[in-house]
C-alpha cells in the first residue's frame, strides 16, 4: 500500500514483490504507526523528516528485516566522515561527507556547481585524480577504500560518467563483452562466447532505445551527448549493479532522451537495488522519484530530506536551503 | 634476408612510383631487415668507401657467372657503378640520424649464393596456407601459383622465364632507372640473383591479389659475426587504367623451426585509371632493423595517395619508416597515418615523413599524422614529421603526438570491472587495430591481428 503511494510514477517497481513479502511476514500492519522504530533502523547521520515517504519506505525495511534476508541491519553503502583532495593540487573538496543507502532506496544529491557532488560520486568508484584523506566508506559490510576500481565494480558499483571518455580502436560490443565476462568470472560462471553475448545483449538494446549498429561503433568515438548517456544506461543494463551511481545523468540530454533514459533506469530498479543520482535539475527528480535529497555545499551534506526539498530549492534557491 | 620490392608504375596522367628494398642480414634469433632507398648522395660522396667496396667484391663473387639476361645485367651495372661512389651510411647522414647501421658494418657480412636444400623449401612451403610466390634467402623459388587465374596479358613470375619481347622491352626501359636510391639499394641491385616482374597491361584488372612471401632460412648463431645477406628484388609494371594488389609477407625461419616468427606485411594496391590511386598499408613487427623507404611521386593531376603503417618494436629492435611525398600537379590528395608502439626499454621507432607540395600542385590536400606509444622507460621514438609547401591555394595538417596510454582511458576499463592488464592489453592493441584494419584482404587481417596479438602477450610474459 505505502509502495503504491510512493511509486506511483515509476510503475516496473510493482512487481508483486512487496504485498508479496508483506503477506508473507505477518498480519499486515499499516505501516505508519513505525517510524519511532525506523531512526533507530536507519543510523543515517541525517535522519529524513518523519515524513509519510519516509516511513512508507520503513515499511519496506521492515518487510526486508523479518524474511531472512537481515538487508536491514547492513547498510548497502555506509560514508563517514570521507574526505578528500584531488591528487595533484592537494586541495581539498571532500570535507567529512556522511551518507547511508540502504538496498532499494533511491538518494539524489544536488547543490551548487564546486560543491563536490561529483568528486564525491568519482571518490567512491576510486578515480585516479583524487586522494582519499580521511573517513571509510563501507560497501555491502566490506571496507571499499581498500578496493581497486575494477573490484568495486565487481562488487556491484557502477557509476556512469559524467563526460564518458572516447576509446578508439575498441568496439562497443568488444567492450561490453570483456566486461560482463570479468563479471561471469567473479561469480565463478563460464565466460560467454561472442554468439551467446549477443543474444545475450539484443533485447536490452531496446532498452536504451538503440540501433545494432550502436554495439558496432568504437566505444563513444564520435557519440552524440545522448548516445553517450544512453551508452552508461546499456552498460550499467549489461552488467547489472546493488549501487548504480548516475552522475549528471540529465545534462545535456534533450527531453524525449531524458524519458528513455529515465525509463530505462526505472527498468532496472528492484526492491533491493540502489540509485545515487547527482544532479541540477528537478525534472530528473519527477521521473525517478527518489526516497532522499541531499543538499552538498563546500564539500558537505548540509541537508537531508524528502523529495519536498527539490521544490524548496526551486523556489528560493541553495541560498534559501544553506541559511536554513 | 634482403628484399626489395620496386613498384614501378607507367602512366602518362600519374606515376604513383614506390621502391622498398631490404637487405636482411640476419644473426639467429634477430633478424636484420633494411629497406632502404630514397637518400640523396651527400656531396662529399665522391670517394670510395673500402668497405662498401669490399662488399661490392664478394656480392659478385656470390653471382653465377653464367650470362643473365639484359635487364638483370643493365641492373648490376647501374648498381655497382653507384656503389662505387657511395659511402656507408653513419649517423651524420641526415637520413640516418637516428638509425644505427654500424653494427651491420662491424659484422661478417655473407651474400648467400645458393638456395637452400630442397629439404628446406619442403618445410617452407608446407607452412603456405594460402597460394604464393616464395622467395627463399632471396630466391624466386618454384611455386604452386597457376598462372592460368590471371588476365590475358598480365604476367607474373620470374624475369628469366618471361617469353614476352614486347615487356621485355618495357621492363628494360624502366629498369633501375630510379634517383632515389641509396646504397642499399644498390647493394640489393648489385646481389639480386633474379628478377621478379608483376606486368599489369593497360586497363586490366586483376582479382586476386599477388601474394609474394619472402622467407629467411639461413641465419647464424646469436652473437657471431656472421650475417648472412639476401637480395630479392621485384619489378612491378602496372599500365594506364590497370589495378593490382600485392601483400609482401617476411618470413624468418630458422633451422626448420619457427623460433622466432618475424614477419613484415607491405601491402600495396594500386588503382589506375585516369586518375590514379596508390595505397599503401604496413605493418612491421620483426627485424633487428627494419627500414623501410617510401618514395611516391606524382606525375599527373588528380592523385590519390594514402600511407598508412603501422610500427611495433616488443624488443631490442629499431623500426624505421623514411617517406616521402611529392606532389607537382594540381588537385592531389595524400593522406599518411603513421603509427608505433615502442614495448621494450632499449626499443627504438625511427619516423620521417616529408610530404613537398610543390608550386604547381595547386588545390592539394595533404595531411599527416604520426602517434607513437612508448610503453616503457628509456623506449625510444624519433619523429620528423614535415610538410615543406610552395604552393599557395593548398590544405595541409600534420601533427605529432607521442605518449603512454591514457589514465582516462584505462580508469574506464577499470571502472566497469576490467583488471589494468587486460585492460592495458586491450588498449595497446586498439591502438594498432586502426592500421590494421586498412589492410584490404581479411585473410591477412586476421593473420597480422593474431600476430601482433600473440607478439604483445609475449611481452607480457616476459615481463612478469
Amino acid at each position: 500500500m505505502a509502495w503504491q503511494i510512493q511509486c506511483t510514477a515509476s510503475p516496473p517497481l510493482l512487481p508483486s514483490f512487496p504485498p508479496f513479502t508483506l503477506k508473507s511476514t505477518s498480519s499486515i500492519s499499516l505501516p505508519l504507526p513505525l517510524p519511532p522504530t525506523r531512526s533507530s533502523r536507519f543510523r543515517s547521520t541525517h535522519a529524513p523528516s518523519p515524513r509519510p515517504i519516509a516511513a512508507s519506505f520503513s515499511a519496506v525495511e521492515s518487510t526486508t528485516s523479518t524474511d531472512g534476508l537481515g538487508n536491514s541491519k547492513t547498510p548497502l553503502l555506509e560514508v563517514k566522515g570521507l574526505t578528500a583532495v584531488i591528487a595533484e593540487t592537494k586541495q581539498e573538496i571532500l570535507k567529512g561527507v556522511d551518507l547511508v543507502v540502504h538496498h532499494g532506496e533511491i538518494h539524489a544529491i544536488m547543490g551548487k556547481n564546486g560543491s563536490g557532488k561529483s568528486t564525491f560520486s568519482k571518490v567512491l568508484v576510486g578515480h585516479p585524480d583524487y586522494e582519499v584523506t580521511g573517513g571509510d566508506v563501507v560497501f555491502k559490510g566490506e571496507n571499499l577504500l581498500d578496493m581497486e576500481p575494477e573490484e568495486r565494480s565487481l562488487a556491484g558499483l557502477f557509476m556512469s560518467f559524467q563526460s564518458p571518455v572516447e576509446i578508439p580502436g575498441v568496439n562497443n560490443i568488444d567492450f561490453l563483452h570483456m566486461a560482463y565476462n570479468a563479471r561471469r568470472k567473479k561469480l565463478g560462471e563460464p565466460e560467454l562466447g561472442p554468439l551467446e553475448f549477443y543474444a545475450y545483449i539484443y533485447p536490452k538494446l531496446d532498452l536504451v532505445n538503440m540501433k545494432t549498429d550502436f554495439l558496432n561503433r568504437n566505444v563513444n568515438e564520435g557519440f552524440s551527448g545522448g548516445e553517450r548517456k544512453r551508452n552508461e544506461i546499456l552498460q550499467l543494463a549489461v552488467l547489472g549493479a546493488d549501487l548504480a551511481i548516475l552522475d549528471e545523468i540529465d545534462s545535456g540530454l534533450d527531453v524525449d532522451a531524458l524519458r528513455d533514459v529515465a525509463k530505462a533506469v526505472n527498468g532496472l530498479l528492484t526492491p533491493t537495488n540502489s540509485v545515487l543520482m547527482i544532479t541540477h535539475y528537478r525534472r530528473l527528480l519527477e521521473v525517478i522519484k527518489p526516497t532522499f535529497i541531499h543538499i552538498m555545499e563546500n564539500g558537505r551534506i548540509i541537508k537531508t530530506g524528502d523529495s519536498s526539498l527539490a521544490e524548496v530549492l526551486e523556489e528560493k534557491g541553495y541560498t534559501a536551503i544553506s541559511a536554513a | 634476408m634482403a628484399a626489395l620490392t620496386f613498384i614501378h608504375q607507367n602512366l602518362l596522367h600519374s606515376t604513383p612510383k614506390l621502391t622498398t628494398s631490404k637487405p636482411n642480414l640476419k644473426p639467429k634469433r634477430t633478424k636484420t631487415k633494411l629497406s632502404i632507398q630514397t637518400i640523396r648522395e651527400s656531396p662529399q660522396a665522391s670517394f670510395t668507401d673500402q668497405f662498401v667496396l669490399q662488399l661490392a667484391d664478394s656480392l659478385e663473387d656470390s653471382l653465377p657467372s653464367s650470362s643473365s639476361s639484359l635487364p638483370l645485367q643493365k641492373l648490376r651495372d647501374n648498381s655497382s657503378e653507384t656503389l662505387l661512389s657511395t659511402q656507408w651510411p653513419s649517423r651524420k647522414d641526415e637520413s640516418f640520424r637516428f638509425t644505427d647501421t654500424s653494427f651491420i658494418k662491424n659484422s661478417d657480412i655473407n651474400p648467400i649464393s645458393h638456395p637452400p636444400n630442397s629439404l628446406d623449401l619442403l618445410e617452407v612451403s608446407r607452412d603456405t596456407q594460402f597460394e604464393s610466390f616464395n622467395f627463399v634467402d632471396g630466391f624466386l623459388v618454384d611455386s604452386s601459383f597457376s598462372s592460368s587465374k590471371l588476365p590475358d596479358g598480365v604476367y607474373v613470375g620470374s624475369l628469366s622465364q618471361l617469353s614476352s619481347e614486347g615487356i621485355l622491352k618495357r621492363v628494360c626501359e624502366l629498369l633501375g632507372d630510379f634517383e632515389w636510391g641509396d646504397l642499399f639499394w644498390s647493394v640489393n641491385g648489385l646481389g639480386a640473383p633474379d628478377l621478379m616482374v608483376v606486368y599489369v597491361p593497360e586497363g586490366c584488372r586483376v582479382e586476386n591479389p599477388i601474394y609474394l612471401k619472402y622467407i629467411a632460412v639461413e641465419g647464424a648463431d646469436r652473437g657471431s659475426k656472421k650475417m648472412p645477406l639476401s637480395n630479392p628484388r621485384v619489378f612491378v609494371l602496372v599500365e594506364k587504367g590497370g589495378e593490382v594488389g600485392i601483400v609482401e609477407e617476411f618470413v624468418d625461419e630458422i633451422s626448420h623451426i619457427k623460433m622466432d616468427k618475424l614477419p613484415i606485411f607491405v601491402v600495396k594496391q594500386m588503382l589506375k585509371e585516369k586518375t590514379s590511386t596508390y595505397e599503401l598499408v604496413e605493418v612491421s613487427t620483426g627485424g633487428k632493423l627494419s627500414r623501410h623507404n617510401v618514395h611516391v611521386q606524382q606525375l599527373g593531376s588528380d592523385t590519390v595517395t594514402e600511407l598508412t603503417t603501422f610500427h611495433l618494436s616488443v624488443g631490442d629492435q629499431t623500426q624505421d619508416l623514411h617517406s616521402r611525398i611529392v606532389l607537382d600537379h594540381p588537385r592531389g590528395y595524400s593522406q599518411q597515418l603513421h603509427k608505433c608502439i615502442v614495448a621494450h626499454s632499449s626499443g627504438q621507432a625511427v619516423f620521417d615523413g616529408n610530404v613537398k607540395v610543390n608550386r604547381y600542385a595547386q588545390q592539394t590536400d595533404a595531411g599527416q599524422l604520426t602517434r607513437s606509444l612508448l610503453l616503457e622507460p628509456r623506449a625510444t621514438v624519433n619523429v620528423k614529421p614535415n610538410l615543406q609547401i610552395i604552393a599557395d591555394d593548398v590544405k595541409c595538417s600534420h601533427g605529432a603526438a607521442i605518449s603512454d596510454l591514457e589514465d582516462s582511458q584505462l580508469f574506464y576499463f577499470q571502472a566497469r570491472g576490467i583488471d589494468l592488464e587486460t585492460a592495458r592489453e586491450a588498449l595497446v592493441f586498439s591502438f594498432g587495430a586502426e592500421v590494421i584494419d586498412k589492410l584490404p584482404y581479411s585473410f591477412v587481417q586476421k593473420q597480422v591481428k593474431d600476430h601482433v596479438k600473440a607478439l604483445l602477450k609475449s611481452r607480457r610474459k616476459g615481463s612478469s
